[in-house]
């Protein structure tokens, strides 16, 4: 469906982030929604997810509170917010999903998106990530630094000096 | 007979740590069996779940 949607126009480029993402590299862990990260062509509307939910419904897609649910998983839809999630999108990677491609964030993106965030559970998967040995302590370093977020870095490795 | 929790932990986390290995999509599979067993526990009135495990008997005020 992502795919026939940027097919159609209706969205410029996605990648999945969050949690689903993770997995590529990481054990499971426990979600409850699939995070998309979409570019919306003409941003210019009150509501830039609204051709989103109508190609969605088109299809037979429903909305479930935020999301949209799609097969087994409610799918939240989020606009690009930032120049590091721009970044993220552009660079992203095309994983294969059992013959089907889908873009998909990169691990570096993912530990800086989540260090952008800061709770808790975005600490725990910056661990994860870096456990996994998909990215490198240098890597977020360098990523962090060019989008203003060494202060948050720090704090990371302030906390967890020791792990990875 | 010595049990080595210990070592029950260690070779528990090492076995968290294969499921790594598998493919993205059994990861995902996993991971949406691990979310209907969150909404059947969360589904459940907590009248209905196991008594906690009380490690000291409560004491009576009358004591």
């Amino acid at each position: 469906m992502l795919n026939a949607m940027k097919d159609s126009g209706v969205i410029a480029d996605y990648a999945l982030f969050g949690a689903v993402a993770q997995m590529r590299y990481t054990e499971p862990v426990a979600t409850l929604d699939a995070d998309v990260l979409v570019e919306v062509p003409s941003a210019g509307g009150l509501n830039p997810l609204a051709a989103i939910y109508e190609f969605c419904a088109d299809r037979g897609y429903q909305p479930e509170g935020e999301a949209v649910r799609v097969g087994a998983w409610p799918v939240q839809f989020i606009p690009v917010f930032s120049p590091l999630t721009q970044e993220a999108l552009q660079q992203a990677e095309t994983a294969d999903f059992e013959g089907v491609p889908f873009r998909v964030v990169r691990a570096d993106h993912l530990a800086v998106i989540a260090l952008s965030v800061g709770r808790a559970k975005d600490w725990a998967r910056i661990l994860a990530l870096l456990e996994s040995g998909s990215v490198t302590r240098d890597e977020i370093a360098s990523l962090a630094k060019r989008h203003g977020l060494s202060d948050a870095w720090q704090r990371f490795e302030a906390r967890f000096p020791d792990e990875f | 007979m010595s049990f080595d929790v210990q070592e029950l932990l260690r070779r528990q986390a090492q076995w968290q740590k294969s499921r790594r290995a598998l493919s993205w999509p059994e990861k995902i599979r996993m991971a949406e069996e691990i979310r209907e067993s969150i909404k059947m526990l969360r589904s459940v009135p907590p009248e209905d779940l196991p008594e906690k495990h009380q490690p000291h008997p409560p004491t009576s005020p009358a004591e």
